[in-house]
């Protein structure tokens, strides 16, 4: 299948062209289910959150021109799931879900008041800073768990690695980062 | 605070960090400058012992005499300015070359001509319309030849096993003026694979040789599957003269150098200059110029 260049789907919502939409659900449409999905559990959730994620789009373009334009749209999905699990049931999340957010208490601060602006900055620009220090494997490998929510065996599969290296890497690194946050000040 | 509200909160990991984890793709990683500035201190003691490498096999090879190609993978908004008939100015500004090969400045080039000594397949002795293929005998001797009348089964030529390739052999002849001035052999749309360069002493040319291949995503609306094409190429060249040659095709690299070493060359006489081309620019592959 071609695609349309993201500068071109892009154009089409500047233009307000329906056709963005549709452009958009076929060239990123996977990576923003995957996204969902890895947090929500009922398929229809993820259908309608994939939705609301292109109206999200339709309405933030114009005025931004978002490069690259796939973190753009897999960011308005996560931020719609998580908002949408907070309205809904326990049955509703997704069971993987859970176990990363039992590994994300080992190295986010115990204390932090992500309401407070200044403090999410303060431990999100750490965290930038963290990875900016990885190399490429360990980098993909913090993403796709702690940003994304993949389950390890979807990470191990991409990586052509196993479960058991994926999961004693992901250990290691939460370990660093636990450290570097410590050193950093924040009470984890 | 629960714990999708610290989830949401890594929610302001860097985009670059997000849109390089979309696939696994560590030869696109993109590496943060952080990175690079800690691995600076390694790099300059790399660079040392690069530099101490570089001027001991520099003087081997000045001793040996220089490799007279040098090539290079553009950066992809290298734009070259090649012919293009299509455009009304004749040429279009084209990037993302895969690769770029150079030559020493050569004012002069020996024009030369070829006759293969061994081919994998019988030559036609005619093969009407497609010049220079008419009326060919043992005396016949060209600039360039191309074997892509073979694959084609209403062909005279036809050969089974090529059916399916759409070039098996080609052979070609450059001068090195035509690179003169900034010029380069180009490699537009195949990735060369690993790159090998060496000397031959019959006849007496520098060698550089690859596999390269084009990926092609399917088509299922025209019920195309996914596919990649792929050939080997073989450069010929000898710096006194000023002459190149390629040879390349869908044909094994084995059997191209077979081609290769039995090439007979030979000069017309006729003295090339930079001016004699109005493009300084030529191409590996087919599809322009």
């Amino acid at each position: 299948m071609t695609h349309l260049e993201d500068s071109r789907i892009i154009d089409l919502f500047f233009v307000r062209s329906e056709q963005a939409i549709e452009e958009l659900d076929k060239k990123h449409g996977a990576a923003v289910r995957k996204t969902a999905a890895n947090i929500l559990a009922d398929r229809r959730d993820v259908e309608e959150c994939a939705n609301d994620t292109y109206l999200g789009c339709w309405n933030e373009m114009p005025p931004q021109r978002p490069d690259p334009l796939i973190s753009f749209v897999c960011r308005i999905a996560r931020n719609l799931a998580v908002s949408r699990l907070r309205r809904e049931t326990a049955a509703k999340r997704n069971a993987g879900f859970d176990l990363v957010l039992d590994e994300m208490e080992d190295f986010l601060p115990s204390r932090i008041n992500v309401e407070a602006d200044y403090e999410t900055k303060e431990l999100v620009s750490a965290v930038n800073r963290f990875l900016s220090g990885l190399d490429y494997d360990d980098r993909f490998l913090f993403v796709r768990r702690y940003w994304f929510a993949d389950s390890v065996k979807d990470i191990a599969d991409a990586m052509h690695s196993r479960e058991n290296r994926v999961s004693v890497r992901l250990f290691r690194l939460r370990g660093k980062l636990r450290n570097m946050l410590k050193k950093e000040g924040f009470s984890v | 605070m629960n714990r999708e509200e610290k989830f949401r909160a890594l929610a302001g990991i860097e985009d670059r960090f997000i849109a390089e984890s979309i696939r696994y793709a560590p030869e696109d990683a993109v590496c943060p400058s952080e990175r690079i500035a800690h691995m600076k201190k390694k790099r300059v003691i790399t660079f040392a012992l690069a530099a101490v490498l570089i001027l001991s096999l520099g003087i081997a090879a000045y001793a040996a005499g220089f490799f007279s190609m040098n090539r290079r993978v553009p950066e992809k908004s290298e734009t070259f300015r090649i012919n293009w008939e299509e455009n009304p100015s004749g040429y279009i500004d084209w990037s993302n070359a895969k690769l770029a090969v150079t030559f020493p400045e050569t004012a002069e080039s020996r024009e030369i001509e070829f006759r293969p000594g061994w081919l994998p397949f019988t030559l036609p002795s005619t093969l009407a319309g497609s010049s220079p293929w008419e009326n060919l005998d043992a005396d016949t001797w060209f600039r360039r030849l191309t074997a892509e009348q073979l694959p084609l089964s209403g062909s005279p030529a036809f050969v089974p096993e090529y059916e399916g390739m759409s070039q098996p052999l080609l052979i070609e002849s450059y001068s090195m003026s035509q690179f003169s001035n900034g010029g380069a052999l180009l490699l537009l749309y195949f990735t060369p694979g690993e790159i090998v360069e060496e000397h031959w002493d019959e006849p007496d040319v520098d060698v550089m040789r690859f596999h390269c291949t084009q990926h092609f995503d399917a088509v299922p609306e025209y019920n195309m599957p996914e596919r990649t094409l792929g050939q080997n190429i073989l450069l010929l060249s000898n710096a006194d003269a000023g002459w190149v040659i390629r040879i390349c095709g869908e044909i094994s690299m084995d059997e191209l150098i077979r081609v290769a070493k039995n090439l007979e060359i030979r000069e017309t006489g006729r003295v090339l200059t930079c001016d004699d081309f109005e493009n300084h620019f030529c191409f590996f592959d087919g599809g322009v110029g």
